[in-house]
């Protein structure tokens, strides 16, 4: 059964990491051949490079700073002063996008890393060792995934309150079970595999064997898990502040920026609509293009999806 | 097949009380309960008389004596009362439910529309100009927040035709046509999403299918292009198709949260937003349970459909 | 010249002056359904003796009547304006210690069961929670508006008096708001929260939970030809866009109190120019709570300076974008009756030059020990809506001027109670809508010494004493001018500085009639005269 991905894409455990698939070069030859072979992927990965950039330069970036209001000049339409316009209390679209991707980047990043090592954690340790633990790991999986996402992070938002960190946890549980699952057969077929059994009749103990051999070869699926699982993880973040329950104010969070006020203001003042939604749009999109493109290159079974 | 199904049976049931366990432990352990909520609308809250209240309700008891006690009034059928409305969970959630299932029909219909002829035309002109296209088009259905979709789409026409969808529900019997544009447009919103995953889904299985030897077998012997994809490859195509397609239903609850919130639409999902902000544990807990049960039941659902279409699968576990 | 003479020129001459007649209005037409809007669910049903926000007595205020109300039609809400709703007369004893109602007859529950003056007594007993009282409240926010009433005797069927410990001529007015409906004495309080029944103009039809109420004429209301409408509909819709663009479209006839903002009627009414807008002032105002047993906010310099901080013109400018009005603790002039007025304000912290006000701000400061190597730092706690939060977040921004390091602290609306009740905050952006627009429906609650309400713990004995000398006082002018003595010491003392009071934009079809917004949020929801012109 294909286990799904947050991001939606579909993520078929790999059956061996392929070596050979990606040449070794030197960085930016690597990248040269990344970008020819696989344009879209490129495209991805530039749009997250510019998203990303956003964040950590945003204070250079940003024409104004995002959480200060300016009375005089509500709600104007893109123009000389506000580049993307400006919202109900005057403050600068444009600089709350800029600011606003630390919070989709952070978020997004640190609750699929957060989601990922934990949940790729039990899965090693769940394949490897089988058994009665791994019995139970199942079940444990199994009842996290039972419940639907966007329910699940409600209800972990809730019970922790509003606050950046609180809301990374939040998005971080529903990946665990997904990211468990994905290492967990990865590593159930490596395990199995001649190369292993050398090592292990060279006599390695199990956390060598475990972290030394078995691992670094769950990596590709590992890092497609992520890519596929990020941009779920934004949309979800985007979910839960536009109903409220995500990152707090005065944090500019794009989902925030499309709750409430927009709405209101919605007829008169479209732009407070468009523009959080093409930022969200394309971070999700770059991230599943990259995504799409690193798994076709690290499996190549899965080529053509 | 009959010890399959019994031991798939016997497992949900274990993982249903292991949800149980933590959606009842999840909604303790937020902060605020119905009863500062009630004092909240009252604009005060006084010690002595809350703790009368929780008494009342049953909140001043452990944690584990509320546990069992849900459970024993589950299995009695009693599906608890709610906090906030004092009425029985189940008579305020049953008018709900055609609502939320009418829409995962609609989007579900809608993004099996979308998603298989695009995911077949796809795979068909196999890295083409128009495959790339839409492989674009779907990628950015999934990209988009749903709810944002929603937005867009009431902006657009209210910008282009000066006409907003009602913001009421309009019943069937009182209103077909406006009650079928009523739910195509959050459809649409999810719907699009939906069917990206079934494009690529069919798009890649598709694919498959067509380099499979006997495919090959089959156009050597002369038969002709369509001929072969719709008679061979689709009907083995179909099969991680449908799976999905039964899988997105169930995932579907995700995805009308917040539509249900933006096109206000009186569904169970966003009764249960409400209830989880109003810490309506009996709604919650019986919400989420049924919630649950569904989705467990559609992946055995689908489990046993693909083991029965698919004779190799049924055997292997 | 002969007297017939001068009578007609002076009759002329009145004509020359007075504005040529108004269209007359049309006579009212019966029928019709009015579609008014709900930003929530009812979080108590009807129940509007065990709540206090609007969500509740808008939508219930049609099934009630009170012993008297305000006048529909006036927008202001005075002594004066009050008129028998339940009751036909009342009177006063020259000491202003007993209250006598004489009660309509002939006037029945919507179950059938006649009105008695057992009724009354029964609710109001249960209110004040006298010991004799044959129910109780589970949640009874407004029990301290009877404080003062030592019995309810109930002489025959239709003849009330409260007899009072002390004179308290404001008994009338909270007797008269939206907050004091008429209980039947054979039905559960309870009951309330789920279903409905009253005496008023309209019968409750169906609660569809989170969807809409839904109300039908009452064929027996004691007002005869009352009322015009067949019934009502309340809807339900979480989001304010929607429901204001409900409101453009058609599919609603009126807004709801404390919903418009300005920048939101004015797009409403660009895209609906027909559409009749009233600027009214609905007794909502946000404060500034101060712990004032916490340092350094106990003592009254550092926290003259925080007020001095905080300019009020440029708090109504930036975070209402000029839909509000400065005030101190009770509803300024013109639409309020006790308040001070902007002329009044100067010369209090916040209210003058703000560049001179800052400066003093940074001296009262250093006098306390705080400058720019030692910065106060405080903590600003809201709730978590973007409404409190732009407030707040306005505050910070404002003291950081004056050198205080101000951060924001955001707290769940289920949290927000318990939290000030139990004073664990330092500064908190808070908001206070009133009831009625009368001295001891507000200061006792929010002022007085040992008071649940009084979240900063202020207490000042000299205060106390004038509250309750207020409140005794029989003679209107000397009442006015001790309530604006408390006034001018609260801001002086920066007991609970006032930012402003919102104004709301209400907006109307023009075809409702008789509709008439009064300046407060919960008084005048009846609908009893309300018609559809069309």
């Amino acid at each position: 059964m294909p286990s799904r991905g947050v991001g939606g894409a579909v993520a078929r455990p790999a059956s061996v990491a392929v070596t050979g698939a990606v040449p070794r070069l030197p960085a930016w030859s690597a990248l040269g051949w990344f970008c020819r072979r696989k344009p879209l992927g490129a495209v991805g990965g530039a749009l997250m490079l510019v998203v990303a950039l956003g964040a950590v330069f945003a204070g250079s970036l940003a024409a104004y700073d995002p959480i200060e209001t300016d009375a005089a000049h509500t709600l104007e339409p893109p123009g000389a002063r506000h580049w993307l316009g400006s919202d109900h209390l005057g403050r600068d679209v444009y600089s709350r996008i800029v600011y606003g991707a630390r919070v989709s980047l952070v978020v997004g990043l640190l609750s699929t890393v957060l989601g990922s090592v934990v949940g790729g954690l039990i899965g090693l340790l769940s394949g490897y060792f089988g058994g009665k633990a791994d019995l139970l790991a199942q079940r444990v999986l199994d009842i996290l995934q039972g419940l639907p996402l966007l329910v699940l992070a409600l209800v972990m938002s809730a019970t922790l309150g509003p606050s950046l960190p609180n809301v990374i946890v939040a998005i971080s549980v529903p990946i665990v079970p997904r990211a468990a699952r994905v290492i967990r057969a990865s590593v159930l077929t490596i395990r199995e595999s001649q190369y292993v059994e050398a090592a292990r009749a060279l006599g390695g103990g199990h956390g060598r064997l475990a972290f030394r051999h078995i691992l670094p070869n769950t990596l590709g699926p590992f890092i497609v898990l992520a890519t596929a699982q990020l941009g779920g993880a934004v949309l979800v973040e985007a979910a839960l502040s536009f109903l409220g329950l995500g990152v707090p104010e005065p944090l500019p969070s794009w989902g925030r920026m499309l709750s409430v006020s927009a709405a209101e203001y919605a007829q008169k003042a479209p732009w407070l609509v468009l523009f959080p939604g093409i930022a969200i749009s394309l971070l999700v999109f770059g991230s599943n293009l990259l995504g799409d493109a690193l798994r076709d290159l690290l499996d190549p079974k899965l080529r053509g999806h | 097949m009959r010890r399959y199904v019994a031991s798939r049976l016997g497992v949900a049931v274990l993982t249903l009380f292991g949800m149980s366990v933590v959606i009842f432990v999840l909604l303790r352990l937020a902060p605020g309960n119905i009863v500062d909520i009630l004092f909240a609308t009252g604009g005060y809250v006084n010690e002595a008389e809350k703790r009368l209240i929780m008494t009342e309700l049953g909140l001043d008891r452990p944690i584990w004596a509320q546990y069992l006690r849900w459970i024993a009034d589950v299995v009695s059928g009693d599906l608890g009362k709610s906090y906030r409305y004092d009425l029985p969970a189940w008579q305020l959630v049953k008018p709900l439910i055609p609502v939320t299932v009418e829409l995962a029909l609609i989007s579900t219909a809608i993004a099996a529309l979308l998603g298989i002829p695009t995911g077949v035309i796809s795979a068909v002109r196999q890295d083409s100009a128009l495959d790339h296209a839409l492989r674009i088009f779907s990628l950015a259905g999934l990209s988009m927040p749903s709810f944002w979709l929603g937005m867009v789409i009431i902006l657009a026409l209210v910008a282009w035709i000066g006409w907003i969808p009602p913001v009421t529900y309009v019943s069937p019997a009182a209103n077909l046509p406006l009650h079928l544009v009523q739910f195509l447009l959050p459809g649409l919103a999810v719907g699009y999403r939906s069917s990206a995953l079934i494009m690529r889904l069919t798009r890649s299985a598709l694919l498959e299918v067509l380099r499979e030897d006997y495919i090959r077998t089959a156009r050597a012997k002369g038969q002709s292009g369509p001929a072969v994809i719709w008679r061979h490859a689709l009907a083995n195509a179909i099969l991680p198709v449908v799976t999905v397609v039964g899988i997105e239903f169930a995932f579907l609850i995700g995805g009308l949260v917040v539509t249900e919130t933006v096109f206000n639409l009186p569904g169970v999902a966003r009764f249960l937003v409400q209830a989880i902000l109003w810490r309506d544990y009996p709604v919650v807990q019986n919400l989420v349970m049924f919630i649950a049960i569904v989705v467990i039941l559609t992946n055995l659902g689908v489990d046993l459909l693909y083991a029965w279409l698919d004779p190799r699968i049924r055997y292997a576990k | 010249m002969s007297a017939f003479l001068a009578f007609a020129l002076a009759v002329t001459a009145v004509n020359a002056v007075r504005p040529p007649a108004a269209r007359a209005t049309p006579a009212p037409r019966r029928g019709g359904i009015l579609r008014l809007m709900l930003r929530e669910d009812l979080p108590q049903g009807f129940a509007i003796h065990e709540t206090a926000t609007n969500s509740t007595v808008w939508p219930s205020l049609p099934c009630f009547n009170n012993l008297v109300t305000f006048q529909p039609l006036k927008p202001v809400e005075r002594p004066d304006t009050i008129v028998g709703d339940l009751a036909e007369r009342w009177a006063w004893t020259s000491d202003y210690r007993a209250l006598t109602f004489t009660l309509r007859r002939h006037v029945r529950w919507h179950d059938g069961q006649p009105l008695t003056a057992k009724d009354v007594k029964y609710t109001f007993d249960m209110v004040r929670e006298a010991p004799e009282a044959s129910a109780r409240l589970r949640i009874n926010p407004r029990k301290d508006w009877y404080a003062a009433v030592e019995a309810i005797d109930v002489p025959d069927p239709y003849t009330v008096t409260f007899r009072l410990r002390r004179p308290q001529p404001s008994l009338l007015m909270m007797l008269a708001s939206g907050y004091s409906p008429v209980y039947p004495a054979h039905i559960a309080p309870a009951e309330f929260r789920t279903r409905c029944v009253g005496t008023g103009p309209f019968r409750l039809k169906e609660w569809r939970k989170g969807e809409y109420v839904e109300y039908v004429r009452n064929p027996e209301y004691f007002v005869p030809g009352r009322p015009y409408l067949d019934g009502l509909r309340y809807v339900v819709i979480a989001e304010r866009g929607t429901r204001f663009a409900a409101l453009q479209a058609g599919q609603l006839d009126a807004a709801m109190p404390a919903e418009g903002t300005r920048t939101i009627v004015e797009q409403l009414k660009a895209a609906a120019p027909r559409m009749v807008v009233s600027e009214i002032n609905v007794g909502v105002n946000d404060n500034l709570l101060l712990n004032t047993k916490r340092p350094p906010f106990n003592d009254v310099q550092v926290r003259r300076a925080l007020s001095l901080a905080v300019d009020r013109r440029a708090y109504v400018r930036a975070v209402h974008q000029g839909g509000a009005v400065v005030g101190a603790a009770l509803s300024p002039p013109p639409t309020g009756a006790w308040g001070l007025s902007a002329a009044d304000l100067e010369g209090l912290p916040g209210y003058g030059r703000p560049a001179d006000d800052k400066a003093r701000a940074r001296k009262l400061l250093a006098d306390a020990g705080y400058g720019p190597g030692r910065p106060l730092r405080v903590e600003v706690a809201t709730r978590a809506i973007s409404l409190y939060v732009d407030f707040a977040s306005f505050v910070i921004n404002e003291l950081r001027q004056v050198g205080i390091d101000g951060t924001l602290r955001q707290v769940e609306t289920a949290q927000w109670h318990p939290l000030v009740t139990r004073r664990e905050f330092e500064i908190a952006a808070n908001l206070t809508g009133l009831g009625v627009d009368d001295p001891d429906a507000n200061l006792y609650e929010n002022y007085a010494c040992g008071s649940p309400r009084n979240y900063g713990d202020y207490c000042d004995d000299q205060v106390m004493q004038l509250v309750e000398q207020q409140s005794r006082e029989i003679d209107p002018k000397k009442r006015l001018a001790i309530v604006w003595q408390i006034q001018r010491k609260l801001e002086a003392d920066a007991a609970r500085p006032m930012m402003g009071w919102r104004l709301d934009y209400f907006a109307q079809w023009p075809y409702v009639r008789n509709l008439v917004p009064h300046h407060s949020a919960y008084n005048w929801s009846r609908m009893q005269d309300v018609w559809l012109d069309r």
